[in-house]
């Protein structure tokens, strides 16, 4: 049993290599929009901090946190947000396009499995502008020195950022797999998608009704500040990660449920 | 006037149409664009009540939720997009087509910007300044905004779609360079949502800065507006900003024109 088990896992992980690298191929033909996809994601990133440091001239703390803290907020956000989009962006092409043009078709024939192959198809190169400034930002928090830095919490930084990103492609794919039912669902991911912006501040200073909805429905509060907040304040429990985790957890089953029924019942289109 | 109105109307009218036909969609996307304008909501509540001033850059709190939303309405009815039809034509190649019609290529883009224009002033701006007014008044207990101030706002609204629709065509020039234009459209998003006052008014801005964007024509395009609506404008001061927004079109379309001439000259179309 064990030995099927590793020889699956070493056929996926060869197909990944081959799959990758054809990508990575059609990416080297074309640098420059490389550079300027990179760009857009670091610009459209960079902004928000400009917003904060403009803000911080005119206040000393945001509602007791430093600007210090709430760059470290905004910049732990970008990382599992920038994994999830460097691997899983081809979830999107799903809700707007394969299922309903029938292109979903070429899964369905191979003997793989069929999110591998999705996920599999395509890396986007542009979530590097979002990993970027993820990267300068909690590089910087160091350096600020605002960071609990022990053991632990470093262990727990990056089990915090894996179960994030598991989170986001949770949410994503769950939208994406109402596609098979309602054979568009973009619009719908789009709005589950966005609502990480309200992840990147200090959920505190919503009403309770948005608080709760990124809390507990489209939890990216626990992708972002909540987790977030285990790292910039001593006494915060560990707890909350674990929680981070059982939630990555329970949203992945979810949703791959809900994309694996959706196979059965997708019709292709066409003659 | 009204030959070319005949000509150039059935763009607009098209326009309209065409996003019409998508609605069900466009119901969604308002949702994720006032996203934006909530979140800054929260945040400039939360700014305000940790400050001990009641002003800061020279706004009261509730002045700056009238601007927060009003910057939304403001830049959904004006920062119309072209770049992304020249981009389109570019690489269909249907630019050539363009080019032989007697038409004016940059004018017939304006009239379809205008159909969108049209279309996002109806749904949903109108209803959102509608309901900033009702709030402003009932909760705020501020006075209702004067006719002459709408009158004032919607003339100086005019003139920032121009700036902007202006603007962008000569960024959509870039298209003829290179067919990936999505990246620079971001970087370009991004910095206009900074520099045209959309994510924070201007006078937050180091002094140093907001000299510098005297200069530059992106404060014209959503900022200044917004401010007039404010009413933080009067007399000469008002004058001035009008007549401002207004040398910027001019220049602009001057602008727009010299390079629309070096461009065609080196365009290669393939195919027939």
């Amino acid at each position: 049993m064990g030995i099927i088990v590793m020889n699956k896992c070493k056929r996926y992980l060869r197909l990944y290599r081959v799959l990758v690298s054809q990508f990575l191929k059609t990416i080297m033909q074309s640098k420059v929009d490389f550079l300027m996809g990179l760009f857009g994601f670091f610009f459209s990133q960079i902004i928000g901090i400009a917003f904060l440091y403009l803000v911080f001239q005119q206040i000393p703390s945001l509602q007791g946190w430093t600007l210090d803290q709430l760059i470290f907020i905004y910049g732990f956000a970008q990382i599992p947000r920038g994994i999830d989009h460097l691997f899983t962006d081809n979830i999107w092409l799903v809700a707007w396009r394969l299922v309903v043009n029938g292109d979903f078709d070429r899964y369905m024939l191979r003997p793989m499995n069929i999110f591998f192959q999705v996920i599999a198809e395509k890396l986007q190169p542009d979530a590097m502008g979002e990993l970027l400034v993820g990267v300068i930002l909690v590089v910087r928090s160091l350096t600020r020195g605002v960071l609990i830095v022990d053991g632990p919490h470093v262990v727990l930084f990056f089990v915090s950022i894996f179960a994030g990103a598991l989170i986001y492609t949770s949410i994503k794919l769950f939208f994406a797999g109402l596609a098979f039912w309602i054979k568009i669902s973009g619009p719908f991911l789009q709005v589950a998608y966005q609502m990480s912006d309200f992840a990147k501040y200090p959920t505190e200073i919503y009403a309770r009704g948005i608080r709760f909805l990124i809390t507990w429905v489209i939890p990216f509060a626990f992708v972002a500040y909540l987790p977030a907040s285990f790292f910039l304040k001593a006494g915060t429990s560990a707890m909350i990660i674990g929680i981070e985790c059982g939630i990555a957890v329970l949203f992945w089953c979810i949703a791959y449920a809900v994309f694996e029924r959706g196979t059965h019942v997708y019709e292709s289109a066409g003659n | 006037m009204r030959k070319s109105l005949k000509i150039y109307l059935p763009f607009t009218l098209n326009e309209l149409k065409r996003q019409m036909a998508y609605k069900g969609a466009f119901y969604l996307f308002i949702l994720i664009s006032m996203f934006g304008a909530f979140i800054n909501y929260y945040l400039w509540m939360a700014i305000y009540s940790s400050s001990d001033k009641t002003t800061l850059g020279g706004m009261t709190q509730n002045e700056m939720i009238v601007y927060v939303f009003m910057v939304y309405v403001t830049s959904s009815v004006v920062s119309i997009s072209i770049a992304n039809f020249v981009s389109d034509d570019v690489v269909k190649g249907t630019v050539a087509m363009n080019l032989i019609r007697p038409i004016d290529y940059r004018l017939s883009l304006i009239s379809r910007a205008a159909g969108n224009m049209i279309y996002h002033f109806l749904v949903p701006s109108v209803f959102i300044w509608i309901g900033v007014e009702i709030y402003k008044v009932k909760v705020f207990g501020l006075p209702a905004v004067s006719v002459w101030n709408i009158l004032l706002y919607l003339s100086s609204c005019v003139m920032s779609f121009l700036i902007y629709v202006l603007f962008d065509f000569c960024f959509g020039m870039i298209a003829f360079f290179t067919t990936y234009i999505f990246g620079l459209m971001m970087i370009k998003n991004a910095l206009l949502g900074f520099l045209t006052g959309q994510l924070i008014p201007i006078s937050f801005f180091p002094e140093v800065l907001q000299r510098a964007f005297d200069f530059l024509p992106f404060s014209s395009m959503v900022y200044t507006p917004v401010m007039i609506y404010l009413g933080k404008y009067s007399g000469k001061m008002l004058g001035f900003m009008l007549i401002r927004q207004a040398v910027w079109v001019i220049l602009l379309y001057v602008l727009g024109s010299l390079i629309w001439k070096k461009v065609t000259k080196r365009l290669v179309v393939l195919g027939g």
